[in-house]
């Protein structure tokens, strides 16, 4: 039996006076790829947002239980040094704050709470060039400001740099294939299946099948006004792409 | 240089323990300790003879002591001939925790063809106010470039007053300013282009915490005649917290056609979506605004010409930024 590595409970979370998630159930084990589908207003981004500890979004009710832990207290940096990663749909410009800055702040941050000692500029640069060949990006990138002058497929080649880099247990991927053309699409899901271990678990958001033809899943959930309407497997995606939502939506 | 009686660090030191640890080679240092120059009674005036070049950087410091506390004002002159290039770098230091108030008068004449940069740190004590009032006059194809890092002080106040007074001047100014508790900042700017053809940047960057007031006006005034004339500026404030308080006056009057000018300024807080990205990583909220901050200073500090002057600066305004100087209480030298 594999380990559940994320079990939502009864989720309810708002935004100001308004619902978005209404009682959100959802149990992801070790090495299980899930894919949750939904048409626009949903709560596909909130979800992701709530799971990653944005405080815009007020959970009311319900239980995130993350690896065993309890992580609705916790605050966006504890989770990530708990082996939570969320690649963003529209991941943010930083300017001034360079890639190689940027992410060694973070690794040393993983690394601190794992009780390793700091990289070395040496070392660390060694395993960013690495990392960087995952998803074909150029190292010239590096000393660059974060996501600054990238274009809509460098930035999500960037985000899933990140995550080779942070190595988390669970990886929340936000609609990473929108605005990606045929072949950015290709190394960003050739990217997160090389990454992807028998005890990690991924959470592909996603419109359109289009991704899940590269990043497979094993289990497929319609979310519709705030809640999992239907789960099944890999089959239900080709079926919402032919017939879309409204068959679901009673 | 013209050969005063000035003694030159690192020869001497003050207080028999200061040594300054800015790590630049081949600088040439030197004190004004209470006002005076040290080793001469007058007050302290530079020459570059017209085609001088030295390699050496001119690091003038000065440093206020217990021996004379309370107010007292002092001037300096700097005199760059034709075609010389110059670099200065002008420190101002409190030794002491007594109240002090300083105030400088500093005179720069950049003559035809000479090129100048001035980096220019402030680092006092919060009983310490200081006034600069700087006259700067650019001739024909002359360039003067300063930037100014206000790093501490418990009142600063800057009055530069730039005259591009022939064809081809160009003066760049840039300006950083920390301030937290209950101190304040000004920077109060008139750069007259009186003659066509000459150019001017300002970028004056603020980052305040606390119950801290900064104050930035800026005059860019075209005189009749000066066509072509293109001038910009720019002032952007950080506020940390709802107690901190920016002025931005930004002015043009332009009594000349054909001339490009701007001028911009903002007033914004730390941005929640970076903060938010930066945290989703691990990094925490601590670092996260260290980095933002750095950031949003870094377009000045990035100004200055000489690496290690610049990492120097970018160093300092990080131990500054994290809080590092108010833990130094008795100290009043500020690891410079």
């Amino acid at each position: 039996m594999s380990n559940t590595i994320l079990k939502i409970r009864g989720l309810h979370a708002s935004v100001g006076d308004k619902e978005i998630l209404k009682g959100i159930d959802l149990e992801v084990k070790e090495g299980e790829v899930h894919a949750i589908m939904g048409p626009n207003g949903s709560g596909k981004s909130t979800l992701s947002s709530v799971l990653a500890g944005r405080d815009t979004f007020e959970v009311t009710s319900g239980s995130i239980e993350f690896n065993g832990k309890d992580i609705i207290g916790m605050t966006p940096e504890q989770r990530s040094v708990e082996g939570l990663f969320l690649g963003f749909q529209y991941p943010i410009e930083i300017p001034g704050v360079t890639n190689v800055n940027f992410m060694r702040t973070a690794l040393n941050e993983h690394r601190k709470y794992k009780g390793l000692e700091p990289l070395n500029a040496a070392e660390f640069l060694k395993l960013m060039r690495q990392k960087m060949e995952i998803v074909e990006m150029n190292p010239s990138f590096s000393s660059r400001g974060v996501n600054v002058g990238f274009s809509g497929g460098e930035k999500k080649r960037n985000e899933i740099f990140q995550m080779a880099m942070l190595e988390p247990k669970l990886a929340i991927l936000d609609e990473t294939d929108s605005g990606l053309d045929v072949d950015a699409l290709r190394i960003v899901a050739t990217g997160v299946n090389k990454l992807k271990r028998p005890d990690t678990s991924t959470i592909v958001i996603t419109h359109y099948q289009r991704l899940l033809d590269y990043i497979v899943p094993d289990i497929v959930h319609i979310l519709y006004n705030g809640r999992i309407i239907h789960t099944a497997g890999k089959e239900l995606a080709l079926e919402v792409e032919q017939k879309g939502y409204d068959w679901l939506i009673k | 240089m013209s050969e005063q009686n000035y003694i030159y660090a690192p020869g001497s030191t003050i207080d028999g323990s200061f040594k300054c640890k800015v790590p630049m080679k081949g600088t040439r240092q030197l004190f004004i300790v209470d006002g005076k120059p040290q080793g001469s009674p007058s007050s302290l005036t530079v020459k570059y003879a017209q085609g001088e070049r030295p390699s050496e950087a001119l690091q003038v410091i000065g440093v206020r002591t217990s021996a004379v506390p309370g107010s007292l004002s002092f001037s300096t002159s700097y005199h760059f001939g034709q075609d010389s290039v110059g670099r200065l770098i002008l420190c101002s230091h409190t030794f002491a925790e007594d109240s002090f108030e300083t105030t400088e008068n500093c005179s720069i004449v950049v003559e035809k063809g000479a090129s100048v940069e001035v980096v220019l740190m402030q680092n006092e004590h919060n009983r310490a106010a200081h006034f600069l009032n700087m006259d700067v006059v650019v001739g024909e194809n002359g360039s003067f470039k300063a930037t100014f890092i206000s790093l501490n002080g418990g009142h600063i106040e800057n009055r530069i007053n730039v005259k591009l007074e022939r064809e081809g001047a160009y003066c760049e100014l840039n300006g950083l300013y920390l301030a937290d508790g209950t101190q304040n900042v000004s920077n109060i700017i008139k750069m007259e282009h009186l003659v066509p053809g000459c150019h001017s940047k300002q970028l004056f960057k603020g980052i305040l915490d606390n119950n801290a007031n900064s104050r930035f006006s800026g005059l860019i005034k075209v005189c009749p005649g000066a066509f072509k004339t293109e001038a910009y500026q720019e002032n952007h404030n950080l506020l940390l917290t709802k107690g901190a308080v920016a002025i931005s006056e930004p002015m043009l009057e332009i009594y000349a056609d054909d001339v490009k000018c701007s001028h911009g300024a903002t007033n914004g807080r730390l941005n929640e979506d970076e903060l938010f990205y930066m945290r989703s990583r691990g990094i925490s909220l601590k670092e996260a605004s260290l980095l933002q901050q750095m950031a949003f200073a870094y377009s000045v500090l990035e100004k200055i010409s000489t690496q290690e002057l610049r990492e120097r600066m970018m160093s300092l305004t990080e131990q500054r930024l994290r809080g590092e100087f108010s833990d130094c209480r008795k100290c009043c030298k500020n690891c410079c």
